[in-house]
């Protein structure tokens, strides 16, 4: 697109925007359609990309191309509820031609579509969502339609993605992406069985570490009431927590629930299970801390010396699998080179990972 | 310009549409392909497949390429895209869900600290400026000192490496970082347009190149897998651009069906490419 042409838009943009603003709150819903042109919010230390148009890649022999040419129409199909028509369009000309009508799109329109990116990288990085952080990050200057904005890009991330937003503390206004699909709890290729425990195991774990690697039921309960789970108090999520720390997480192997030695009368205690050693580590259970206070993982030097030795400790049985198994490689060949093969299956990794924790 | 109504500018009315239709399969294939990052093409079928069975099987499977383009279309208006691509070592094609919009650098602004990131962005001139297309571990944390934001102790700097390549950004072997393939895929833009004097790219396929073969009369680069296509069956390997002799070894062009049926892994197979220039 020449240069002149796009400045010549964004100036267009910018005055109807001025004016235009205070209406946008009221009309504006997920069925109008989104600008080719898309600028990032001025916070992002980043130059943003220029129109979508410019991104047709030269059509190299690796490259499918997926872009439309023609303007798209689309529409969802729930499966268990009836047909909901969502149409959203785009003026969209082959061969980047400049738009000829500023199709326009207002500055709410831009949060949605960057909280819904926000939202998705967290559930990629299974990590919980605080609205403190949805402010900070994305929202910014748009405070007041916080809801509005969360409430449409919810709507996107429950009709493309099948996920849904829950509030999972209401005191903390603490949010977790939920898989809303039915039938998906199975085996191999599902990586998110533990999502709705996932905020909770952590929690749990934390408490562990920080207390020295073994926490009493008193403790971990002190932690939990925190954020608004009680013993016999079923949640809407995770159930009755009780059951889940003292008997579903144990089984699972993430925890180790165990009689305090010589107790009387009897208390109980909790360790990391020998999954959760696989599964994640010190330094990440941290980094979770960190987050939930807003700060980083060496604000607690006493905590982040341990978890960067634990870092260490593992690369080393890291580095003494990889010779191992190289020896052995060709004894077993199909077997072994399955465990290393370079598939990005996380299920595999993680076999790898817990039989590298058991040597 | 409100409107509590959805009507279609009349400028669009009446030029072709093409309506993408999402169903729990595609979303479930979605939410899968965001959870692995990265997948390569035959884990990508398979994960189709998985979803089909799941979600809605007795509909016949749909042809992958249709499949992702019926996807695409959808994640159009949210600047997402299922993006195509092959790895620069050994041409495996992979995808990966990218962001279009903002780039992917600015999206990890969003959780990473300020000095992180800039250690992010020092390692990858580094990665750009190399011959080789890798950085040492040493060079990217020499630079410690010149991180904007709060100062970072090298140990420190250790540990966010690797949480850059736990995230797949970067890779490393042997001590030297290199791009994750799926940051190549979601970052090719901002990485060209921010170092336009300095990147490389292929003179074949006209992308982005971190890794390659060049050319020692006349410079010229190319990826391994477009080397490998180009070059296929060829006894006398020359130069595109400059018609000299070839001088590096060819690589294979890579074949799905005889790395499945062999079930070889990569350590046992003969080195029959490396790190050439």
């Amino acid at each position: 697109m020449p240069r002149g042409k796009k400045s010549k838009l964004r100036a267009h943009e910018k005055s109807h925007q001025a004016q235009e603003e205070p209406e946008n709150l009221v009309g504006v819903q997920a069925t109008e359609g989104v600008r080719e042109e898309f600028r990032s919010s001025s916070s992002l230390p980043l130059k943003s990309l220029p129109a979508a148009g410019s991104y047709s890649n030269p059509q190299g022999p690796q490259r499918a191309t997926s872009t439309a040419t023609t303007t798209a129409a689309v529409s969802y199909t729930r499966s268990n509820e009836g047909a909901k028509d969502q149409v959203e369009e785009r003026p969209r000309s082959s061969q980047a031609q400049p738009i000829t009508e500023p199709f326009h799109r207002g500055p709410l329109d831009e949060k949605v579509v960057t909280l819904v990116h926000y939202l998705l990288y967290k559930y990629k990085m299974k990590e919980p969502i605080t609205k403190a952080d949805m402010l900070r990050k994305v929202i910014q200057m748009h405070r007041n339609h916080f809801h509005q904005i969360l409430k449409r890009a919810s709507e996107h991330l429950e009709l493309v993605f099948g996920l849904d937003m829950k509030e999972v503390d209401p005191n903390r206004h603490i949010y977790i992406l939920v898989n809303k699909l039915e039938g998906s709890y199975d085996g191999r290729l599902s990586d998110d069985r533990g999502v709705p425990k996932t905020g909770l195991l952590m929690t749990v774990l934390g408490v562990i570490f920080t207390k020295g690697n073994c926490a009493t039921e008193e403790q971990v309960w002190q932690t939990l009431n925190v954020i608004g789970l009680y013993e016999g108090r079923k949640h809407f999520i995770f159930g009755e927590p009780r059951k889940l720390i003292t008997k579903d997480l144990v089984k699972e192997n993430y925890l180790e629930y165990r009689q305090v030695p010589n107790s009387d009368p009897a208390c109980y205690e909790f360790l990391w299970g020998p999954r959760a050693h696989a599964e994640t580590s010190k330094m990440k259970v941290l980094e979770f801390l960190a987050k939930v206070h807003n700060t980083v993982p060496s604000a607690f030097p006493f905590w982040y010396e341990e978890a960067l030795r634990d870092e260490e400790e593992r690369a080393r049985a890291r580095a003494a699998a990889t010779a191992h198994t190289a020896a052995t490689a060709s004894a077993h060949s199909s077997a072994m080179a399955r465990a290393h093969s370079r598939a990005m299956d996380g299920a595999c990794s993680r076999a790898m990972a817990s039989s590298s924790s058991h040597l | 310009m409100t409107s509590n109504h959805t009507s279609v500018p009349s400028y669009m009315q009446g030029s072709t549409r093409r309506v993408g239709i999402m169903t729990d399969v595609h979303r479930r294939f979605l939410q899968l392909l965001m959870t692995h990052g990265v997948l390569e093409e035959w884990d990508v079928k398979r994960l189709q497949k998985h979803c089909y069975k799941v979600h809605d099987c007795n509909a016949t499977v749909e042809k992958l390429e249709d499949f992702i383009n019926n996807i695409n279309s959808v994640l159009e208006s949210l600047y997402i895209e299922i993006k195509k691509g092959v790895t620069e070592d050994d041409g495996r094609p992979i995808y990966a869900l990218v962001n279009l919009a903002t780039t992917s650098v600015s999206k990890m602004a969003s959780d990473f600290a300020e000095n992180e990131l800039d250690l992010f962005r020092k390692a990858l001139e580094l990665i750009i400026d190399s011959e080789t297309g890798f950085a040492s571990s040493t060079n990217i944390l020499n630079l410690v000192d010149q991180l904007k934001g709060k100062k970072m102790r090298k140990k420190e700097a250790e540990q966010v490496l690797q949480k850059f390549v736990q995230h797949k950004w970067l890779v490393e072997k042997e001590g030297e970082f290199t791009l994750h393939c799926r940051a190549i895929l979601e970052m090719e833009q901002y990485i060209r347009e921010t170092y336009p004097d300095a990147v490389k790219v292929c003179n074949i396929c006209h992308s982005l190149l971190i890794q390659g073969q060049s050319c020692e009369t006349c410079g010229i680069k190319m990826h391994l897998p477009c080397v490998a296509k180009y070059f296929q069956s060829n006894s006398e390997p020359r130069c595109p651009h400059c018609n000299d002799y070839w001088p590096h070894e060819i690589p294979e062009v890579f074949d799905p069906e005889k790395e499945r049926e062999a079930g070889i892994s990569k350590s046992n197979k003969k080195p029959l490419r490396s790190r050439q220039h």
